[in-house]
């Protein structure tokens, strides 16, 4: 039933698993409802699943004016081919103008496939979102080589689609006027596309979390060795925090990816930031919210990292963290200095 | 099985410091910087060939890149790949993912019938992560990223484990499939002298965009729908104080300024 | 005139460069403090094909020939130089046993040698001197089946690491009253005496053999009766000194790399020092010293696979690298002022390993009679 109306749209993906909405989902609807100020804009949430009646009602006031909810057993998990065979209906049916995703392991799986589908443009792991008065979408990323930011826009092509990285925008109040909740064709005529799910082992999250830590020790490439990484760990717990990395450490086999900060890793917000042997590219930078003290180490002094932070530390790692760790376990001396 | 492996050559991560952005084009400035293969594009070679080894088949390479970067893609031939196919025509130039994709399947489809396309789960100078699901809508298979083991079951079907930031699961799907892996998947061999020798009498195919059906209006420039606007700096903080003295004195100072600020455990 | 390297072999350098990068880093503090030679690496080696670089595939090699192994070599060098030190002897042994060796020998030995049980040994010097080949005293005399052989050889890399030698000994008087055998470690009478304490290379493991009337079977007589000059000069001149100057040419790498790190590192009066001329000229000594270097090393590496004449580059290359590497070494520890005689810096055992490749294989002196020699001629 496509109901067209001649408003501009921008939707959202409203990821969830288990019921449970994807804590980007609500800085998705905060952003959109900024960005969909002008008159005559709608933002729409669209909710996939099974079971999902419970889902809707924990976003309904949350800035959307439209809810549109496919609930069918089949949707039950995501299946790649399941949840795109709903959005694309959805999709030509209502012809939104702008798409936005969560930079999740789903919401970009799923943006990929239908953006190519559909055959339009698809900007990944956004850190900002404008919106010009023509309805033109201008996407900021983080450009690959790490010293400047990219507006990215999608002229010819609609919908006009993006990710963006989960942390990024503010949730928004939870005062806004109730939203309306459609039903949409949830059906599935084939089962093309699919892949059949054996398990699955939701991820437990721990209290030290990253993206809730007060205190991040992030290592980079800089730390040279997988035997060296201890070092970041010993400072993270001295302090109270949670150890992170930058992409190479990552990509070196050092640590696991899951301690990946950065556009296409986690936000963090904590209060304080140590960057060890950190170059100091965007594409981390922008991983890392709301300090209070921004700290870097680094032996390279034209290193970029030292143009963000507020205080640096120009030396051999291997010397200067020992060195701190040591002094922050001394005993408080008898007086200040 | 028949298996394509997705690789780019990219400016050797280790190198990375060295390079330039060209602010009017966006274009990266490699000067001095070597190329490499995409690091996580070795673990999908690496993944391939050991499915090969047990279950036999052939191994394709395949890569989009302009031909000068021949001799870095001729090493995915000693680390096993049983022939090197190079995507080269300048026409595919300034294609976003979207064109990419395009053309990619368009040559995984010209290849014949396959049961594996393999990719990295991203690329170090890039990093979108969007290709490899593009790749499979394009060619119409399912796909599944983030895969940190890969098997083949009796019947023949894939069985892949993946995680994610929300979990992990274990798949089972039909062949033909597209799979892009994490760093966890494997550790990839080294390239022993041996490789190096038996990898001069393998095939390499190149091919232009003539020798595939595609439309001049899905690759390159034409074929992206997306368009830098514009690049620009973004705020920075004024320049980091920079403390002085030798590391145990410049130590010494931020563990006092840390437990003014209360940074100080128990 | 062709001075670039082909496809593979910058394939090979750099799969070297990466075998190198990961695995001889967690094995050197251990190396250092105990000069021992990593045991636990010779798998590693032998799958990587290094050992058996210049051994013909129908002996279990990869066969890449004598420049492959100077770009195997220099990779090692450049993050471990002891490890090319030890496999330079190696291939010695492997070099002396496919040059002379009868078919029997070469089935027996070499693929022993490429396989990774084993190193090889390539002994001729003795207590009395190492220059002076003529002035050798191990005896070997004939009885029966066997030779028995009785002597002892010093300052022989990878001595207690190995279990084939080669050995040279004299059967009679002059010239061609010596003679070059293969000694399997297990023989009755061969063992080994002590081990040296060497200020650099110090992962190279460098000793004594002793044969006590060790009975050698006749079969492994190497090269013919009274061959064994030529089996000892050709050896050590092609083989030892092009490898010795791919040792000093992997020191080259690292000096000049670390130089410069700490160079744009080290911040003095608020820049790097880096930005002082009096460093940029240590800088530009130290890279001239590695570009000659890499010039007659390959060189050298080249006119051996070409089969031309080479006794005198090879010497050429060895004695003018091995030095530059030691000035070069010098140079970088002054640009790290006192922190380069810390020995958490990389720089103070680099400097220690280039003089160590100074005398072997023969002092400098002796390597400019030879090339004064060459001069004249």
């Amino acid at each position: 039933m496509a109901n067209r109306q001649p408003e501009s749209r921008i939707w959202i993906f409203a990821e969830q698993r288990s019921g449970q909405p994807a804590d980007v989902v609500f800085e998705l609807l905060g952003k959109a409802r900024l960005l969909a100020a002008a008159p005559g804009w709608k933002v729409g949430a669209l909710l996939i699943g099974h079971n999902v009646s419970g889902t809707a009602a924990l976003l309904e006031n949350r800035g959307a004016d439209e809810i549109l909810v496919a609930d069918n057993p089949g949707l039950e998990d995501y299946r790649g081919g399941n949840y795109l065979a709903v959005v694309d209906r959805a999709v030509r049916n209502y012809q939104p103008d702008v798409v936005l995703f969560g930079a999740t392991a789903m919401g970009v799986d799923l943006a990929s496939r239908l953006a190519a589908r559909l055959r339009t443009g698809l900007s990944a792991h956004c850190i900002d979102l404008e919106l010009n008065e023509k309805g033109e979408l201008a996407a900021v990323i983080p450009w690959p080589g790490g010293d400047f930011l990219g507006r990215i826009v999608c002229p010819r092509h609609r919908p006009q689609m993006a990710t963006v990285s989960p942390g990024i925008f503010d949730v928004p109040r939870s005062d806004f006027p109730e939203a309306e909740v459609l039903t949409i064709d949830g059906a599935l005529n084939s089962d093309r596309g699919f892949y059949r799910i054996l398990e699955k082992k939701p991820e437990e999250r721990k209290p030290g979390d990253l993206e809730n830590a007060r205190v991040v020790v992030v290592g980079g490439y800089g730390i040279g060795a997988r035997e060296n990484w201890a070092l970041v760990e010993e400072l993270a717990s001295v302090l109270g925090g949670v150890a992170g990395a930058t992409r190479p450490p990552v990509d070196e086999g050092w640590v696991n990816a899951d301690l990946m900060v950065g556009q296409s890793g986690r936000t963090v917000h904590p209060r304080l930031y140590i960057g060890v042997g950190v170059s100091g590219h965007l594409h981390h930078l922008v991983g890392v919210k709301g300090t209070e003290l921004k700290v870097a180490v680094n032996q390279d002094t034209r290193a970029a990292i030292f143009d963000h932070c507020d205080l640096g530390l120009a030396g051999d790692y291997r010397e200067i963290i020992p060195a701190l760790i040591a002094a922050l376990k001394e005993p408080r001396a008898g007086g200040d200095l | 099985m028949e298996m394509i492996v997705c690789i780019k050559p990219v400016p050797d991560p280790k190198q990375a410091g060295k390079m330039t952005i060209d602010r009017e084009t966006g274009t990266m400035i490699r000067r001095d910087v070597p190329s490499v293969i995409n690091p996580l594009d070795r673990h999908a070679l690496e993944a391939s060939v050991r499915i090969r080894e047990r279950h036999g088949g052939r191994v394709t390479a395949l890569s989009m890149a302009p031909d000068d970067v021949l001799p870095v893609l001729k090493e995915s031939l000693a680390r096993g790949a049983d022939r090197l196919v190079l995507l080269s025509d300048r026409r595919f130039a300034g294609g976003d993912t979207l064109a990419t994709a395009c053309v990619i399947a368009a040559a995984v489809g010209h290849l014949g019938t396959f049961d594996l396309v393999m990719c990295g789960d991203e690329t170090t100078d890039s990093g979108t992560a969007q290709v490899s699901a593009q790749i499979a809508e394009f060619l119409d298979v399912p796909n599944i990223m983030h895969v940190d083991d890969c098997g083949v079951s009796p019947d023949g079907d894939l069985r892949l484990h993946s995680r994610n930031e929300e979990g992990a699961f274990t798949a089972e799907g039909q062949t033909p499939m597209v799979v892009s892996v994490t760093a966890d998947i494997n550790e990839p061999r080294y390239v022993t002298l041996m490789d190096v020798l038996d990898s001069e009498g393998k095939e390499v195919l190149i091919l232009s965009a003539d020798d595939l059906p595609l439309e001049e209006s899905w690759i390159g420039l034409e074929g992206s729908p997306t368009r830098v606007l514009e690049l620009f700096e973004p705020e920075r903080k004024s320049r980091a104080e920079m403390l002085s003295g030798t590391p145990a004195e410049q130590a010494a100072v931020l563990a006092d300024r840390l437990r003014r600020l209360g940074f100080r455990n128990g | 005139m062709d001075f670039t390297l082909s496809e593979r072999d910058r394939m090979l350098q750099k799969s070297i460069r990466e075998f190198a990068e990961k695995e001889l880093p967690p094995r050197m503090d251990r190396m250092e403090e105990t000069g021992e030679f990593p045991l636990d690496l010779l798998e590693g080696l032998a799958k990587m094909g290094i050992l058996g670089v210049i051994t013909p595939r129908e002996y279990g090699g990869s066969g890449l020939g004598h420049l492959a192994r100077v770009l195997v070599l220099e990779q090692l060098g450049r993050i471990c130089p002891a490890i090319p030190m030890s496999l330079e002897v190696h291939h010695m042994c492997v070099y002396g046993i496919n040059t002379w060796g009868t078919e029997e020998q070469k089935k027996k030995y070499l693929p022993a040698l490429a396989d990774g049980k084993t190193l090889g040994v390539f002994a001729v010097t003795e207590p009395g001197g190492g220059s002076d080949v003529g002035g050798t005293q191990t005896t070997a005399r004939l009885d029966g089946n066997d030779y028995v052989l009785n002597g002892r050889k010093c300052f022989i890399t990878n001595a207690h690491v190995s279990d084939i030698w080669v050995v040279a000994a004299m059967t009679g008087e002059g010239r061609k009253g010596m003679s070059a055998f293969i000694v399997e470690k297990d023989f009755p009478g061969a063992g080994t005496g002590h081990v040296e304490d060497k200020l650099g290379l110090r992962g190279a493991n460098t000793g004594e053999l002793v044969l006590q009337d060790c009975r050698v079977p006749k079969e492994n007589l190497l090269g013919g009766e009274g061959n064994g000059m030529s089996v000892a000069l050709e050896t050590i001149v092609k083989c030892g000194r092009t490898g010795m100057a791919s040792v000093g040419l992997g020191i080259l790498n690292a000096v000049l790399e670390e130089a410069v790190k700490f160079a744009n590192e080290r911040v003095l009066y608020g820049k790097p020092i880096s930005r002082l001329q009096a460093i940029q000229f240590y800088l530009s000594d130290i890279y001239s010293d590695l570009e000659i270097a890499r010039l007659l090393a390959y060189r050298a590496g080249w006119l051996l696979d070409n089969e031309l004449p080479a006794d005198a580059e090879a010497t050429l290359a060895k004695q003018w690298i091995c030095e530059a590497a030691a000035r070069s070494a010098r140079k970088a520890v002054e640009i790290h002022g006192s922190y380069g005689i810390l020995k958490e810096y990389p720089v103070q055992r680099l400097l220690r390993d280039a003089l160590v490749t100074v005398p072997a294989g023969g002092t400098a002196e002796i390597a400019k009679v030879v090339l004064s020699r060459q001069a004249m001629s």
